[in-house]
């Protein structure tokens, strides 16, 4: 039993590859408004923005690229993918569902202002980040729990 | 659901990592069936069944809260 829309194992560490320079790059962006001036360009017209001006690609590069990766360190398939496993991903996808929009709820409830926007731009990556923590966690305590019986049984 | 892999396996006198081999999961998998945290797919238990050479129902029983 192939289980669909999985990209391959190698992925995943693809991904972590990808991941970790654009996270640095992004908190660089988020903390002190670092942008490459490479990255400049004029806005198109129909954006508005009376108030920038001109344009700079940093944000959006850094945004797509840890979606992308995120992506890939979630969805890749497992060097054993089997049904046991398939179960643990989509309980680990409703788990982070439900812990992502009871984050959301309380960041709705108790933050205000620009600072709600920053929140919502964190959100954005969230859910996949929960949902990678709490899928690796569950793969991890099997391991553990199987490596437990092993030196039972010795 | 109870079941009786891990007897069978023992008479068989075979590892979970050769079952695991021989119907294609991880050794994971038959460590969670055999203390009934994962109940199989219906595929599955038709593999495990082949392998022992036993009808599904010796292997795999319903409980009262099923």
């Amino acid at each position: 039993m192939k289980s669909k829309l999985l990209l391959p194992h190698a992925c995943r560490m693809y991904g972590l590859i990808i991941f970790i320079p654009f996270l640095v790059l992004g908190i660089a962006y988020a903390n002190s408004g670092f942008s490459f001036s490479f990255l400049d360009f004029k806005l198109p017209e129909y954006t508005n923005d009376s108030f920038h001006g001109k344009g700079n690609l940093t944000d959006e590069i850094t945004a797509l690229a840890l979606i992308v990766s995120l992506l890939m360190i979630g969805f890749s398939e497992e060097k054993v993918e089997d049904e046991q496993i398939s179960r643990l991903r989509l309980d680990s996808l409703q788990w982070s569902v439900y812990f992502n929009y009871l984050v959301l709820a309380l960041a709705i409830i108790f933050i205000h202002g620009l600072n709600f926007l920053s929140a919502m731009v964190y959100n954005m990556f969230t859910l996949l980040v929960f949902f990678i923590i709490r899928f690796r966690w569950a793969i991890y305590r099997e391991n553990r729990l199987i490596t437990n019986l092993a030196s039972h049984e010795e | 659901m109870k079941n009786n892999v891990k007897p069978e396996r023992a008479m068989k006198n075979m590892t979970q990592a050769s079952l695991a081999e021989l119907i294609g999961v991880s050794r994971q998998t038959i460590n969670t069936i055999e203390s009934g945290r994962y109940v199989p797919s219906a595929v599955l238990a038709l593999k495990i069944s082949r392998v022992f050479d036993k009808p599904v129902n010796e292997l795999f029983e319903l409980e009262e809260t099923d």
